[in-house]
């Protein structure tokens, strides 16, 4: 049972993970400053659409199989994808990120992401179609790369080979030290969920001090409320 | 200028109001981050409001916020307290989170727009639910407003009476955490759809069950209107929304009726569990129209007004109007296009404006049905590759667009339209829609299935002039505001064939739109004429899952990802090659 729960979550997070970048690469092909970027951009985020429906198909395939109760925990959901780190609160990267970093990033990420794709192919050894559907998937995102591989050189032909292998040398310690990251954030959640409960048991001791019956507007114009009042 | 603005808890969205009291741009957050049901703070779309109005803070004189943060935060959390232990998640995560909260709302406007933070009023929110739905009244006074939502900062149900616009007594209210949104939001997550999008899966599946059935029975009476003591009363035993963070129902509920659906099975009309699950739905939908019924009734006895406001997020419960509206006290029903919670960021706009308009006359005008601006041409030049790509150009001249529209629709294709300003959702009404033959089954099913991949049990919904609708449906004085953007359903007309349109649901209904002049859809519907179809179905052009288009791009990524052929755009209509 752990086990399939791990192969759900692998297929959720990954599912997350390629909307994500769908939603990336559509902000910034809404962002492009030329018609051709902005073609290569949609292109690159129609395929991250599609990769999404693969990963979302598979998961689905072996959701329906478990227990509801466990099989609800996964359900897709993108408004999560904030609360997950898959997308920011403060905005798309091509909003917050200089033009040569942003792609840089796609270049490292795309391939990062197909390496990461060859841990999924293993857990889906068994079948044929989704190893098929994966190996797609993994050439989309070789694909992706050698585009991005090639714009930054074209666009920007004073950065070399090697210093696309120092980006990428960056992108993979921040993608591990994202895992790690992760991982603390977890067990730091875990050990100080004690001391939440503990803030919110006194804080909620202070608030029921607060006497909100009269918060009732029963009989009020509601027209007369002070409009700088937060209560 | 006036901003009005919603956010954190449900879809967020910015509203602007002129100087005379006009709405004249709106922006659902969703629309644009292109984040289904996206409730963080409105950054983008105020933003698009200053940019297409040339606007920047010095222009706005106040910024309404849709609620009053402090009581958001409070109210759960003095409910939560009542049921320590259990709720000890709960109530740590609300701490935890509450610079995710209405709380945070003041920092966030000062961070992306500083200056708007000495601007910002608070209003009550039901009373932004109760000022959306009187800016899109004709008449603004003597009126009953009946609020329904999920939780706002107080109560879930509400009875006002609107003597004039500054006048607006609170007459009656149910507190948190009896709610009619939340037990219909936490049946939708019983029965494994999504909550916030799912509901109108439940309302449509409704229809295929039977109240009367022993199961449905069972959830209908959780919830009644106790008619001695006037209140609504729920039967909290069974729900889990107002202690727990991941449960909306308690083990309790499942005791009841069984185990709640998996999410992952298709439910298909013959599968052995379909009836189960729908006669669960037809109690949830059955309880929701009684309540609605009696509060109707109530709030007639306590107002003597023939005349409603009806709006909070059950007020998209299209399905229960239809009954209303047959009261016989009722003379009109005003539902405001966007109901819940993005809509009412226009009543909080409204609201800044009459605050600082003590004494304006009534020259305010109803706002458009596409109130969100959008201007074409940096996205026309933008996917020009994208176009001669994957594209083959029809026509680039309107008028010949529009006719080969017309001869394509005859021949059973179907089409997606993303023209001029957008809707204010969440219904599409001809700007943002996917359309076809509303006559043709082939068609219909093909948007429906192929393209959607919609749940068959909820049908599209057919749109039509007004001479048409009176043909083939029993319509309601009282909602033919409500008709014009999807608010209600109606009953097919008996001597006609109109139940067996594939826009009708299975209990004879259809949520019909009938269009106004000057609109696209109507445009088409004469051209039409020509080929004998009266009706259009129309859906909103997105696919499952995501929020409805709103520029051109997400328009032809439609097309990118799924079978849909041929998309009318400002310039011109396009066949995709995908
Ligand atoms: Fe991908
Ligand atoms: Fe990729
Ligand atoms: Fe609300």
């Amino acid at each position: 049972m752990k086990n399939n729960s791990n192969y759900l979550n692998v297929m959720l997070e990954t599912a997350s993970a390629e909307f994500g970048s769908a939603l990336e690469m559509l902000a910034a092909c809404k962002t492009s400053v030329k018609d051709t970027f902005a073609f290569g951009y949609f292109e690159h985020s129609k395929d991250e659409y599609n990769h999404t429906k693969t990963f979302l198909s598979i998961l689905s395939k072996a959701a329906r199989m478990m227990p509801a109760d466990i099989a609800r925990k996964y359900r897709f959901n993108s408004i999560s994808l904030f609360s997950k780190g898959y997308l920011s609160k403060n905005g798309y990267l091509i909003e917050t990120m200089k033009l040569k970093d942003f792609i840089a990033y796609v270049y490292t990420n795309e391939l990062l992401a197909k390496e990461s794709f060859e841990g999924i192919l293993k857990l889906v050894k068994n079948n044929y179609e989704d190893t098929n559907a994966i190996k797609n998937i993994m050439n989309d995102e070789l694909r992706h790369h050698g585009f991005a591989k090639e714009h930054f050189l074209k666009y920007y032909p004073k950065l070399q080979p090697w210093q696309l292998k120092y980006y990428k040398a960056k992108e993979t310690a921040k993608n591990r030290f994202r895992r790690i990251y992760d991982f603390n954030l977890k067990l730091l959640g875990k050990l100080l969920n004690p001391l939440y409960i503990l803030l919110g048991y006194f804080g909620v001791q202070i608030i029921s001090l607060i006497n909100t019956s009269n918060l009732s507007r029963t009989g009020r114009n509601l027209m007369d409320l002070k409009s700088n009042s937060i209560l | 200028m006036y901003l009005g603005i919603s956010c954190y808890n449900h879809e967020s969205a910015a509203a602007l109001i002129d100087n005379n009291g006009n709405l004249i741009n709106y922006y659902r957050e969703e629309s644009l981050s292109r984040v289904k049901s996206d409730k963080s703070f409105p950054k983008r779309s105020i933003k698009k409001i200053f940019e297409e109005n040339s606007l920047n803070t010095e222009n706005i004189r106040s910024i309404c916020f849709y609620e009053k943060p402090l009581s958001a935060f409070l109210i759960p959390l003095k409910t939560a307290l009542k049921h320590i232990p259990k709720s000890l998640d709960l109530i740590s995560n609300q701490f935890r989170n509450f610079d995710k909260s209405s709380l945070s709302c003041y920092l966030d406007i000062s961070r992306s727009f500083p200056g708007l933070e000495n601007k910002i009023l608070y209003v009550d929110h039901h009373l932004s639910h109760t000022l959306t739905a009187l800016v899109y009244s004709q008449k603004k006074n003597n009126l009953c407003s009946l609020v329904v939502d999920g939780f706002g900062d107080r109560s879930t149900t509400s009875i006002s009476f609107v003597n004039s616009p500054y006048e607006i007594n609170e007459l009656w209210s149910c507190d948190y955490p009896v709610s009619l949104g939340l037990f219909y939001s936490a049946i939708t997550d019983f029965l494994g759809f999504q909550v916030n999008e799912g509901e109108f899966k439940v309302m449509g599946l409704a229809s295929y069950g039977n109240s009367n059935s022993k199961i449905s029975k069972k959830v209908s009476k959780l919830l009644y209107w106790d008619d001695k003591y006037k209140k609504i009363q729920l039967n909290m035993d069974f729900f889990d929304y107002h202690v727990s963070l991941e449960n909306s129902f308690s083990p309790k509920l499942k005791s009841l009726i069984g185990e709640p659906r998996n999410p992952f099975l298709p439910l298909k009309l013959n599968d052995k569990n379909f009836q189960h699950y729908a006669d669960i739905a037809a109690g949830a939908q059955e309880a929701i129209i009684n309540i609605l019924l009696n509060l109707f009734e109530y709030s007639y006895q306590i107002t003597g007004s023939r005349n409603f406001l009806f709006s909070g997020g059950v007020a998209m419960n299209s399905a229960s109007i239809e009954k209303i509206a047959k009261l016989p006290f009722i003379d009109e029903i005003i539902i405001p296009p966007s109901p819940g919670d993005a809509g009412s960021a226009i009543g909080a706009a409204y609201y800044s404006f009459l605050k600082c308009n003590k004494n304006f006359s009534s020259k305010i005008v109803l706002p458009k049905l596409f109130p969100s601006i959008y201007s074409y041409n940096n996205q026309k030049k933008l996917t020009k590759k994208i176009i001669s790509r994957n594209f083959e150009k029809i026509s680039d001249r309107m008028d010949e667009s529009y006719k080969k529209v017309g001869e394509l629709i005859s021949s059973g294709e179907v089409i997606g339209i993303s023209v001029g300003n957008s809707e204010t959702g969440p219904r599409a009404l001809g700007n943002r829609s996917l359309i076809c033959d509303g006559s043709n089954h082939d068609a219909v099913n093909f948007l429906n299935t192929s393209i959607k991949n919609r749940s068959p049990f909820r049908p599209t919904a057919p749109c039509m002039q007004l001479n048409i609708a009176k043909k083939y449906y029993e319509l309601q004085p009282a909602l033919m505001q409500a008709y014009k953007s999807m608010g209600a359903t109606c009953r097919c007309k008996n001597g006609t064939n109109s139940n067996s349109f594939p826009t009708s649901h299975v209990d004879k209904t259809a949520r019909i739109q009938i269009v106004e002049k000057d609109t696209i859809l109507n445009d088409l519907l004469e051209i039409l004429k020509k080929y004998d179809i009266e009706i259009l179905a129309n859906s909103s052009l997105n696919l499952s899952g995501d929020p409805t288009c709103f520029d051109l791009i997400d328009g032809l990524m439609v097309c990118a990802r799924s079978p849909l052929r041929y998309i009318l755009t400002d310039f011109g209509l396009f066949k995709s090659k995908y």
